[in-house]
């Protein structure tokens, strides 16, 4: 009996060890040197060569269409009921849709939005949806273009990576089941998206989902060295700390690209990165609430998370792993019409959306 | 050939005859004493016999209640099923109440009712067995160090679970029972109150967590090493010093300039570990109550050092002029 | 001079392994030999290094003094002086210290006829502070790896080090560590409690107790007592844990993993039996 459980428990331990080595996914040098603050801080960002390349070979910038001859025809007066490129020439409103369709939709083809018998016909859902995403990349061109995204600029690519539904969306996390006692505070669960720790899984709702009426929402430090008003519970820091995670993953980079950590708070000793990823924050809210969220009557059930909320975007959506997208690629330069404001601003359906603010 | 005391022994020892113990007025031992393998390597291969008594008796019964609460909240969010249950342990947790709910005795079970149940159980638990120390202790006519020793690793505990979440006035300041999730909890309170490392009876609490690793070190290198002149009689060698002392005093007055007696390594022994719960358990009593940001409390004390700035000047976007900031374009 | 009163029968020549009979005398209660000599070669230049290091920086300020290794530009090369060459010299000078130090205290468990269980013990911390500012730096590929030398700012690296796996409690090397930590102090404090609680009777029963009183304590309390020569293999043992753990757990942390740590618990999640 005691042999038996020694061998046994010999066994597990061996096994655990073995899967342990073989499927944690363990690297080993060499590294990349990436220093991100005074030295001997600790402030470096940790890649492997080879992981580093992996990363960029993963996120490589799509071939842009090659130019064409503009025409003095506008889109809008050839075909009908083009609502958001009227006043595209015709030859580069034909050379995006095609580029559209390469990005979003390349084994569907036009299919995937259009009616083919008419392609003005607005029945498919996709079609309703890539309006208002076009109407999206033009706001993030050049409403958050300062801010946020630079000279890079986003196209639909930037997202959607060739499939139809980018990979990285996510949903209002569903409800604890309910059972004899279902609380766990909204966290506590394997769950990749807190990163397999165990902090809370709701910080995505919470912080992102639209702007914020405190500002300061998801500062948890006090300002004075001594108490002074009623400070925020534990709970709140863990919910910003999930946050941090989930940007520090997004972006393939860890807390130090930002903060030095013995002072998360002090924005004096932080990285001109923590400032963009500020806009960054608030940039996530305002797609999400204004774009994204309005869609969720034009999604069929099917695109709609646990809880009938529509997909809406994080950090990872576009980061995909790296710091910059797709390497800091110029995307939107070829085009040009994706980088100008959007007509109009009207929400799907027509339903008038309030103009950013 | 010299006999040599490694980490593990090629000897057993096993009593002839088991031990059961120094007789005395109370002396309800319980158990038929039998030798384990497994610890002849390291020690004694006796295992019991154990002293029964009410007290311990109790104690492990509120124990096992606590346990149970604890197990069974885990169980419960993962829905019951048992194979998550052990997949998903290390990360389940019974958490304290909610912050709304503040120092409310019994909040709803399932909002924080349970832990507050766990921890009753638990910490009466952990004071029994207080009690059962210090009575045996007594009972040998021994002095009462160990119970003594106890009571600041117990004061730690009562500081995090119970005297803290009083003095913030809420039980949601406590920490939750589970593996991960209590890691999480401290790294959050850390990023909270503005890095513990800031705070100075942290920074002694780990001083003396590392002293006593250390000493340990020392003391059992330092016994091992003198033992073929029979150092690990140290009560024989307090009372009546041998070579075995005099060997080992000397080591360290050769290698440092300094020693100390068979008896008073026991008394440095002594102070590093009890001090490592007892300044750490002032630490986290401060935090929050007294302190609310170590940081700035080093800064304010001219403690944090400065480093030269590698990026411009970097500013909260929120103090910048209204035109400029805004959450939205 | 400066000798126990039984000091003088034990303070006899050999023993020693380098130098022959050149340095094996005493300064005061202080055993020379020939590596206390390289023992106070390096650590006075290493501490004169660290105050001109002091002198060159920002502050005299105890607390603040900071002598920071190079920037991760330099790789594994030489720095300058002024930008991180001090901290490559001292560590040098502290590596030098340590060893000489462990070897003396060999040579005086030669002289005394005892076993050497301290300088082996001593050589497990040196490890881990040679895998922290050597080993981990080379496989890193880059001095600038190595922890500042200074008593916040070592901190703050440790911070900011630890950040760069996004939650350093997660590293299970790490928990092993803590645990070893935690457990030493926890079994140092129930054996000095035991021993002074021996000799140390209440005043009513003012009898030392013996051997036999302790064994009998803890198994009355828990059902075990491990021995008057048992707890100090297990301690030793716990505390030689915590070090050698401390230093799998920060040379892991780079050089074979780059990801936040709570992520490498996903073998345990995607095992075949429950994925």
């Amino acid at each position: 009996m005691k042999t038996i459980g020694v061998i046994v428990s010999g066994v597990v331990a061996l096994f655990l060890t073995i899967a342990q080595f073989g499927t944690a996914g363990w690297t080993r040098p060499p590294m990349v040197n990436q220093q991100h603050g005074f030295r001997g801080t600790g402030m470096d960002i940790i890649q492997t060569r080879a992981g580093a390349a992996e990363i960029k070979a993963a996120n490589l910038a799509p071939t842009p269409a090659d130019p064409v001859e503009a025409g003095t025809d506008k889109a809008g007066a050839v075909y009908e009921n083009v609502k958001v490129l009227q006043d595209l020439p015709v030859e580069e409103f034909n050379r995006l849709m095609v580029s559209m369709t390469e990005w979003v939709s390349p084994q569907q083809g036009c299919t995937y939005c259009h009616n083919t018998e008419n392609m003005a016909d607005d029945s498919l859902y996709q079609k309703r949806v890539a309006r208002r995403m076009l109407q999206m990349t033009q706001h993030i061109n050049t409403a958050w273009k300062e801010k946020h995204v630079g000279e890079a600029g986003v196209t639909c690519y930037t997202c959607h990576r060739g499939n139809r539904v980018p990979a990285q969306i996510w949903f209002d996390a569903p409800s604890p089941t309910r059972g004899f006692i279902a609380r766990n505070n909204g966290q506590n669960l394997a769950t990749p998206s807190t990163g397999l720790a165990s902090l809370p899984y709701t910080y995505l709702q919470d912080f992102l989902a639209k702007p914020e009426a405190d500002q300061g929402a998801i500062r948890v430090n006090a300002t004075t060295a001594l108490p002074g008003s009623p400070g925020k519970p534990i709970q709140s820091a863990e919910r910003t700390f999930a946050l941090m995670i989930h940007m520090s993953e997004s972006l393939g980079v860890n807390c130090t690209y930002c903060h030095n950590t013995r002072a998360v708070a002090e924005w004096s000793q932080s990285t001109p990165q923590r400032t963009l990823a500020w806009h960054g924050i608030r940039m996530v809210r305002d797609l999400n609430a204004d774009y994204l969220t309005p869609l969720t009557g034009v999604f069929p059930a099917n695109r709609l998370g646990p809880k009938g909320d529509a997909p809406k975007l994080n950090c990872a959506t576009c980061h995909n792993g790296q710091s910059k997208p797709m390497g800091g690629a110029h995307v939107v330069e070829p085009y040009p019409e994706l980088a100008v404001a959007p007509a109009t601003t009207s929400g799907p359906q027509g339903v008038p959306v309030p103009a950013a603010q | 050939m010299a006999y040599y005391q490694n980490i593990f022994t090629q000897v057993q020892v096993r009593p002839r005859v088991p031990e059961h113990g120094i007789p005395i007025s109370a002396d309800a031992r319980v158990g038929k004493p039998f030798n384990s393998y497994l610890f002849g390597l390291i020690g004694n291969g006796q295992v019991g016999p154990i002293y029964g008594g009410y007290l311990g008796a109790l104690s492990l019964a509120c124990g096992l209640i606590a346990f149970e609460i604890i197990g069974l909240n885990m169980w419960a969010s993962v829905n019951w099923d048992p194979v998550q249950f052990v997949r998903q342990l290390p990360w389940l947790a019974l958490e304290p109440p909610l912050p709304k709910h503040g120092l409310k005795v019994l909040p709803p079970l399932n909002e924080g009712g349970w832990w507050l149940i766990a921890g009753f159980f638990l910490t009466v638990s952990i004071l029994l067995w207080w009690l059962r120390l210090y009575r045996r202790a007594r009972a040998l006519g021994l002095g009462t160090h160990v119970p003594w020793a106890f009571a600041s690793a117990i004061w730690l505990y009562l500081v995090l679970g119970f005297i803290r979440p009083l003095m913030m006035g809420s039980w949601s300041e406590a920490v939750p029972f589970g593996i991960f999730p209590h890691l999480d909890w401290t790294a959050a309170f850390s990023l909270r109150y503005g890095n513990l490392f800031y705070n100075p009876f942290h920074m002694l609490s780990i001083v003396f967590l590392y002293g006593s690793t250390l000493l340990f070190a020392m003391h059992g290198g330092t016994i091992l090493a003198c033992s073929r002149y029979g150092a690990e009689r140290e009560i024989d060698q307090i009372v009546d010093r041998g070579t075995a002392t005099e060997r080992a005093a000397l080591f360290w007055r050769w290698t440092m300039g300094f020693n100390a007696t068979m008896e008073s390594v026991h008394r440095w022994a002594w102070w590093f570990a009890v001090l490592t719960t007892l300044t750490g358990g002032i630490g986290i009593l401060l935090t929050g109550t007294v302190v609310d940001n170590w940081y700035l409390w080093a800064v304010k004390h001219g403690v944090a050092p400065a480093y030269p700035e590698v990026f411009g000047p970097i500013q909260d976007p929120l103090k910048l002029p209204l035109k400029a900031t805004g959450a939205t374009p | 001079m400066a000798m126990l009163s039984f000091e003088r029968k034990y303070r006899v020549r050999g023993g020693t392994l380098l130098g022959g009979d050149l340095f094996d005398f005493w300064v005061g209660p202080f055993y020379v030999g020939f590596f206390g000599v390289t023992t106070l070669f390096f650590s006075v230049l290493g501490t004169a290094l660290i105050l001109y290091g002091a002198a060159i920086g920002p502050t005299w300020n105890i607390w603040q003094i900071n002598i920071a290794p190079p920037d991760l530009k330099y790789g594994l090369a030489l720095a300058p002086l002024k930008e991180g060459g001090l901290w490559q010299i001292i560590t040098i000078c502290a590596i030098g210290a340590f060893a000489s130090w462990a070897l003396r205290e060999v040579e005086i468990c030669r002289k005394l006829g005892i076993g050497y269980h301290v300088p082996f013990a001593f050589s497990v911390a040196i490890f881990a502070y040679v895998v922290l500012v050597v080993v981990r730096p080379l496989l890193m590929g880059a001095w600038g790896y190595g922890f500042p030398y200074g008593i916040l700012s070592h901190l703050d690296w440790v911070s900011n080090t630890g950040y760069q796996y996004l939650h350093f409690h997660y590293n299970p090397a790490h928990m092993l560590a803590v645990t070893f930590f935690f457990t030493t102090t926890f079994a140092l404090a129930l054996h000095g409690s035991l021993i002074l609680s021996s000799t140390n009777p209440p005043k009513d029963d003012d009898v030392v107790k013996t051997p036999e009183h302790e064994d009998t304590f803890f198994r009355d309390t828990i059902g075990y007592s491990i021995g008057t020569l048992g707890i100090h293999r297990l301690g030793l043992f716990l505390a030689l844990s915590a070090g050698f753990w401390s230093a799998v757990c920060i040379v892991i942390s780079g050089p074979f993993w780059t990801r936040g740590w709570p992520e490498w618990w996903g073998w345990w999640l995607n095992l075949p039996v429950w994925r």
